[in-house]
């Protein structure tokens, strides 16, 4: 390693960090990599609910990146954008290829982690967690892109514009009307567990 | 099922916000995973191996081609 790219690796950041992937810098990369994969790992984790799934297809996404970083720079939009395209794109082709139905059977469950808290408190944040998820699982897949990238990653109505070619008026009325089907799908599955908390 | 969901504000778009916020927690990847992915795509070549896709494409368009003007010279020499 060279020290003009010894000095360049350290000084990377976000901007610099894409400019020298595409140039096949692979320090730089693998700085992108380690600064995105966690959101992309639990973005994927969330829509398809697999843990062995979920691994596969970020590290497709990262492949399909690091291939095609090239084609990034032409779109000039964020990194980070691309990529969530990238993994929205695989995710809709996991579905297609598994032929898996967009309603989730209620059998369906996620390996949800534990926090070290009791037992019976993690049981019963579980327990509403996972009621939650087959809810939003429910829902078409911009409406669960939308709700998962505003609350798991706190991104604002424009980030969130970015990340799904949209404007941010349009983002704005899709959340509203996400948040009134997910209430309405929380009814339906309450109905199907005997509940009546929604 | 008694639990969170009963709390109040659930049938409002605010509560159930509120519900979000609190349930939707970032889960860690497995580090091995995160570390394994990381030294292969640091030791894979930037090469990108197209799967035939582009050659597929013009093969269709040719065989389309060459269909289309086989039945216009039928078509022609019948009426012929």
């Amino acid at each position: 390693m060279t020290k003009q790219k010894t000095l360049t690796v350290e000084s990377l950041t976000d901007d610099n960090a894409v400019r020298l992937a595409c140039t096949g810098n692979t320090e730089a990369f693998s700085y992108l990599y380690e600064q995105n994969v966690k959101r992309i790992y639990n973005y994927i984790y969330y829509r398809i609910g697999s843990g062995a799934d979920a691994e596969d297809l970020t590290a497709r996404v990262f492949h399909r990146a690091f291939a095609h970083i090239n084609k990034y720079v032409e779109k000039g939009v964020p990194f980070t954008a691309w990529l969530y395209r990238i993994a929205h794109n695989l995710t809709a082709n996991w579905y297609r290829d598994n032929n898996r139905r967009r309603e989730v059977s209620l059998d369906d469950h996620f390996d949800l982690p534990h926090h070290g808290e009791l037992p019976e408190r993690t049981m019963e944040q579980n327990q509403e967690k996972e009621l939650l998820l087959k809810a939003i699982r429910r829902l078409p897949a911009d409406r669960q892109e939308l709700i998962l990238l505003k609350f798991l990653e706190d991104l604002s109505n424009g980030q969130i514009a970015v990340i799904m070619g949209r404007t941010e008026g349009a983002i704005k009325s899709l959340y509203h009307r996400s948040l009134i089907s997910l209430r309405e799908e929380l009814k339906q599955i309450s109905g199907i567990d005997n509940t009546s908390n929604y | 099922m008694e639990h969170g969901m009963e709390q109040p504000g659930v049938h409002s778009l605010w509560g159930l916000e509120e519900r979000l916020s609190s349930l939707l927690e970032p889960v860690t990847p497995d580090p091995e995973f995160v570390e394994s992915l990381k030294m292969k795509l640091s030791h894979t070549p930037a090469v990108l191996i197209e799967t035939g896709r582009r050659k597929l494409g013009l093969l269709v368009v040719g065989i389309g081609l060459f269909a289309g003007a086989l039945t216009l010279w039928l078509l022609r020499r019948r009426s012929d």
